[in-house]
């Protein structure tokens, strides 16, 4: 919900599905370099990412190629709160996301869906 | 040409790699010095108080424990159980002993091991897991701030081809032990924090609502305090302050999102 709202100050619909799908163009300014940046960074593929470093900052700069990691590294520890708490979704979210929930396959996330999917196998 | 300060020490740190500065307890060595990629002098700030806050103690466990929660979140990432886990079709379908240089009790080292290495497979079954240890939730809340500031941390060091921080030298004292929150039950794990009871933990919301993420750790309002620290400087809901445009900023926590299997 986020990405689409960005997109409204530049007037720009963005793919939505490019955040479950790598083969997906988001219509991202230099959407190719974030990804590759945020995988390398989250997937601890690091020496994969000396050589992305110094590519993406040739490509978008030194600065911007740095404050995609400082976003990247915070949404690491973030996503594992919420994953870590089982918090619902916010209520105008809920509401707002329910179709983009499904086109993209966030809802596969679903706390419940988890617990139903990975909790059958035990030792 | 004088022989103290961050410059010599770096140079030091350089030539020997067993060089290590004297600290006295509490303070700690200066973050990101190593590194010549520009980095914002708030966020430097932010992340060496996470680091001094981690080494004292909290309001349920001390110090050297929470430094022992640090060390097992890094030690998550080359565990071999942890590896045949995120294999496996279900993480509960592999049992055996984790990798571990700390003597935290087994159920907090798998807490630990699952929150670093397999966060989009935590379900609600290992939460309750650890309640039924007898870990109360206001311990599992600590120990979930502690973590995911230092997986931030950690993360940005990686990511940036240095070297992990050390990890402080922990401060003695019992833990200090907290009033009781203010919270509610909102359909989450845990009780969260009541709204609006803690503004500003994210930049640029546009009205005084709380998102459930800020009040997810509202059962400790010493760890929502520790996580956003260390947080805040990495983004913010409008405007934000780093040489991204929101729509970039959106896509990387988006894909991030997606990495982590985070529903949120």
């Amino acid at each position: 919900m986020l990405l689409r709202a960005s997109g409204q100050p530049d007037q720009k619909d963005f793919d939505l599905s490019s955040i479950t799908d790598d083969h997906t163009d988001s219509g991202v300014d230099f959407g190719h370099w974030l990804r590759s940046l945020t995988e390398a960074a989250i997937q601890n593929r690091w020496d994969d990412l000396t050589t992305i470093r110094e590519r993406a900052g040739a490509a978008m700069g030194t600065q911007s190629m740095v404050d995609a990691l400082v976003v990247a590294s915070g949404f690491n520890g973030i996503t594992r709160v919420a994953d870590a708490t089982g918090i619902p979704l916010d209520e105008n979210t809920q509401q707002m996301t329910v179709d983009m929930r499904e086109s993209t396959g966030i809802e596969r996330f679903n706390y419940a869906e988890k617990s139903d999917r990975y909790d059958l196998i035990t030792t | 040409m004088s022989q103290s300060g961050p410059h010599v020490e770096v140079w030091l740190r350089i030539v020997d790699p067993n060089w290590t500065r004297k600290l006295e307890p509490g303070k700690i060595d200066g973050m990101y010095e190593l590194t010549d990629y520009p980095l914002r002098e708030g966020l430097i700030e932010a992340h060496e108080k996470v680091w001094e806050n981690i080494a004292g103690p909290g309001p349920f466990w001390t110090g050297a424990e929470r430094i022992a929660m640090v060390a097992e979140s890094r030690t998550a990432t080359s565990c071999l159980l942890c590896a045949k886990r995120r294999q496996a079709l279900s993480p509960y379908a592999v049992d055996g002993v984790h990798d571990s240089e700390t003597d935290l009790d087994a159920v907090i080292i798998d807490m630990i091991h699952r929150i670093r290495s397999d966060p989009g497979r935590l379900t609600r079954n290992m939460f309750d897991q650890v309640m039924g240890a007898g870990i109360t939730p206001e311990q599992y809340i600590e120990i979930v701030g502690v973590v995911n500031s230092s997986v931030i941390i950690d993360t940005l060091h990686a990511a940036l081809g240095l070297p992990l921080a050390e990890l402080p030298t922990p401060q003695p004292g019992a833990p200090t032990g907290q009033p009781p929150a203010n919270v509610t039950e909102a359909g989450a794990w845990v009780p969260i924090a009541v709204g609006n009871e803690r503004p500003g933990m994210i930049n640029g919301l546009s009205d005084n609502r709380e998102p459930n993420i800020a009040r997810s750790m509202g059962l400790v309002p010493n760890a929502v305090q520790l996580f956003f620290t260390a947080f805040r400087p990495h983004y913010a809901l409008q405007n934000i302050p780093l040489e991204l445009k929101q729509s970039q900023a959106e896509f990387i926590a988006s894909r991030v999102s997606a990495l982590n299997q985070c529903f949120y």
